[in-house]
């Protein structure tokens, strides 16, 4: 479809090739608490919010610049008042809407309008299979029977579902649940997605971290029903960084893909980036996107190849993973510039697989709840 | 006609040959005998065999997939080098898998399977024609009995695999709607198993064949192993084809079948058909990117790129034209044998439908 809006176009240019997705955190207010969530320890208030207008424009901008995807997510993207109309823009600019949901709370009421208003999918968050299970990891009460009325509600409306099951060792045994689970709901996708450990998840990751076995059994439990399934269910596995041999292209590389806006407009080459001291990052109520995603420091600082060290600026595979993680390789290695510790080219590599491997083997401490307005500190400033 | 060990050629039996000319002479044993070449595989390419011949093929075959393993271990019990079992136990790996579910008899049981057959009554080889034990089991002693370098030498039929592999997988593709792209994923590794493992075999023989009776000896091996191919060829045939008489003990069309409600592909998903109205379900669309100047089909958590052809393709699709259809239009507006693009179509959308971003 084309668009049905005029867009002003923005010419690309060589250094920063156009950007295809934009995630929107529209919001970090989430009736869940994950304890691995990607939000950062410090959650925007709803006072700081960006408008609805704001947000429009921001759209508008983002469709000339060359976004095809929009994520709508928060926290609760559906605890936005306006997120009927801000999907409705979406449709209007020919952009992709994803809507990222707990699907509880209010979530289920406004399907039906979301839907009129042109959404194009819906990714459903599940904590677990098992309801006291779900519910324990989700931090609420009641939870799980709420999802399965709105992914039925998804369903029965014609959307394409995505369940998202963010897999750690409270769930890991549930994997083969989430598949089944998944086809019975009717979903088309399903990610079986190793817990990631930035933001809340490396506060727990202790309480996180899965043993390599545990690990290696949920993927052979996903690819025999991948097969099994092809055709039906289509399953993507993300699998845990620590036990990997190369690491992650990072939302497909610095600068290069994606970028995220935050509740009160902060723009960000992705989710943890802020972790990362030192980065200037802009507002989109101070520029516009383009000028962001092209100037700003915070993309400009690892974008590309020239920021390297070795044995990433040698590596045959550096236009392929660009080194991985920034704010992974700052939280392992102390530098957010050397190679991601994922990787197993890192000199720190053994030591990150040993501390894996160590935690997993210990009793898993409590859950350190998400929660706004905490005094957690991240531990990664700490180190820094 | 074919006598089991023809005389060679008096030109050829009588000199030695250059290592080039000898991998002529083979490649001409292929061109001349190989079983493409037979008049059932002909029926089976174009279309012409009912569902239940095609079964008769799949389950006689199996008996083939399932002993060549037992063939390659007795090549390599020959073996007094380390490095030539190095790589010759790699076919076993390729056939048998690392672990269950996996490997080429399992792909082959899949086929059998997606051709309706129920899975242990294929394994219990019971319905096998007789004359396709024989000539497996012939090609079996063969290589246990002959020298090492015959055995390997009769092992060159792969050279000429990958040419029917492809004239099968299309023809079959487009000529059966009960066969699917997944229905046949056998021959998807047999297409970079085969060259491989026909190249070091050939380099082999055209090093060890040092004289003109190794020579000769080479190519009866090559003859003997199409042979084998051949007959099973002419068992089937002549049980199932013309004069159609099967044997007290074989296959019966409709024995070994899983029902055909559990076989058939579930609605709306699956291997789709010529006559089917594909359309792109909500939540996938094509759209223009004025950025990158292309077209795009986006979907859930993702976008293809699209050639020109799939973008010709896709804008046609819209739930109320056929396959047929579309190749109908697209054969006109390119001026190309429609029919002859339906397999590219219908292997495309299938591709998009596994991924669950078309439906019919």
């Amino acid at each position: 479809m084309n668009a049905q809006v005029p867009i002003p176009q923005v010419p690309i240019r060589a250094e920063a090739p156009a950007p295809v997705g934009l995630l929107a955190e529209l919001t970090h207010r989430c009736p869940l608490r994950c304890p691995y969530c990607s939000n950062p320890l410090e959650l925007d208030r709803r006072s700081g919010e960006l408008d609805t207008a704001t947000w429009q424009r921001v759209l508008t901008e983002a469709a000339g610049l060359g976004v095809l995807h929009v994520h709508l997510s928060g926290g609760e993207p559906t605890a936005r008042n306006d997120i009927v109309e801000i999907t409705k823009t979406c449709a209007d600019l020919g952009l992709y809407s994803n809507l990222i949901t707990s699907g509880v709370g209010g979530a289920l009421a406004k399907l039906q309008p979301l839907y009129d208003a042109g959404l194009d999918h819906v990714q459903l968050s599940v904590q677990g299979v098992d309801a006291r299970n779900a519910e324990k990891i989700g931090g609420l009460k009641n939870a799980q029977p709420q999802k399965m009325e709105f992914a039925a509600k998804v369903v029965e409306l014609g959307l394409p579902l995505t369940l998202n099951a963010v897999i750690h060792r409270g769930n890991i045994h549930e994997v083969e649940g989430f598949i089944e689970l998944a086809v019975r709901l009717g979903a088309k996708r399903l990610e079986v997605a190793h817990t990631q450990y930035y933001g809340w998840a490396y506060v727990n990751r202790a309480a996180l971290m899965p043993d390599k076995a545990q690990v290696d059994a949920s993927i052979r439990i996903v690819e025999a029903a991948r097969e099994r399934l092809k055709g039906q269910l289509v399953i993507d596995l993300v699998v845990p960084d620590y036990y990997a041999k190369y690491p992650k292209a990072c939302a497909g590389g610095w600068g290069r893909k994606l970028m995220n806006v935050t509740p009160q407009g902060k723009v960000l080459p992705c989710h943890a980036a802020e972790t990362i001291p030192g980065l200037e990052f802009w507002y989109v109520t101070d520029h516009s996107l383009a000028e962001i995603w092209r100037d700003a420091p915070a993309f400009t600082a690892y974008r590309g190849t020239d920021w390297m060290q070795e044995p990433c600026r040698s590596c045959d595979r550096r236009e392929r993973d660009w080194g991985g993680c920034r704010c992974q390789a700052l939280a392992l290695a102390g530098d957010a510039a050397a190679t991601d510790p994922a990787c197993s080219l890192s000199p720190l590599h053994a030591k990150v697989r040993a501390l894996a491997v160590e935690e997993a083997a210990e009793t898993p401490p409590d859950y350190v709840y998400r929660t706004i307005g905490s005094n957690i500190r991240s531990p990664l400033k700490e180190d820094a | 006609m074919n006598a089991v060990f023809p005389a060679p050629a008096p030109d050829t039996a009588e000199r030695l040959l250059s290592p080039e000319e000898l991998e002529a002479a083979l490649r001409d044993i292929g061109a001349r005998r190989y079983h493409n070449l037979h008049p059932f595989h002909r029926l089976l390419h174009d279309g012409k065999l009912s569902k239940d011949q095609v079964r008769a093929w799949a389950l006689n075959r199996y008996y083939y997939q399932a002993m060549i393993p037992v063939k390659d271990a007795a090549v390599l019990a020959r073996m007094t080098d380390a490095s030539l079992r190095r790589v010759w136990r790699q076919r076993i790996v390729d056939h048998d898998g690392d672990a269950p579910g996996d490997g080429g008899i399992e792909r082959w049981l899949k086929l059998a399977e997606g051709v309706g057959f129920d899975r242990d009554y294929v394994l219990s080889t019971r319905g096998i024609l007789s004359a396709t034990k024989f000539s497996v089991e012939a090609y079996v002693h063969f290589v246990a009995e002959k020298s090492l370098l015959e055995a390997i030498a009769s092992s060159l039929t792969e050279m000429f695999s990958p040419t029917i592999i492809s004239e099968r997988v299309a023809g079959m593709l487009k000529n059966y709607d009960f066969i699917t792209k997944e229905t046949l994923a056998y021959f998807d590794k047999r297409l970079t198993q085969a060259p491989r493992d026909a190249d070091f075999a050939l380099d082999y023989v055209k090093q060890h064949a040092t004289t003109p009776e190794l020579q000769r000896q080479a190519m009866a091996a090559l003859t003997f192993k199409c042979n084998v191919l051949w007959t099973q060829l002419d068992a089937l045939y002549f049980a199932y084809v013309a004069p159609g008489m099967i044997p007290p003990d074989a296959w019966q069309p409709g024995v070994g079948l899983v029902a055909e409600t559990a076989a058939a592909p579930k609605p709306g998903i699956g291997a789709l058909a010529a006559g089917d109205r594909p359309r792109l379900p909500r939540g996938v669309r094509l759209r223009h990117d004025e950025t990158r100047a292309k077209h795009v089909l986006l979907a859930p958590e993702r976008t293809f790129d699209l050639d020109d052809n799939a973008v010709a393709v896709l804008k046609l699709v819209d739930g109320s034209r056929t396959v047929a259809d579309i190749a109908d239009e697209l054969g006109k507006t390119y001026a190309a044998d429609p029919r002859a693009i339906e397999a590219d179509i219908l292997v495309m959308l299938r591709g998009l439908a596994e991924k669950r971003v078309l439906e019919r």
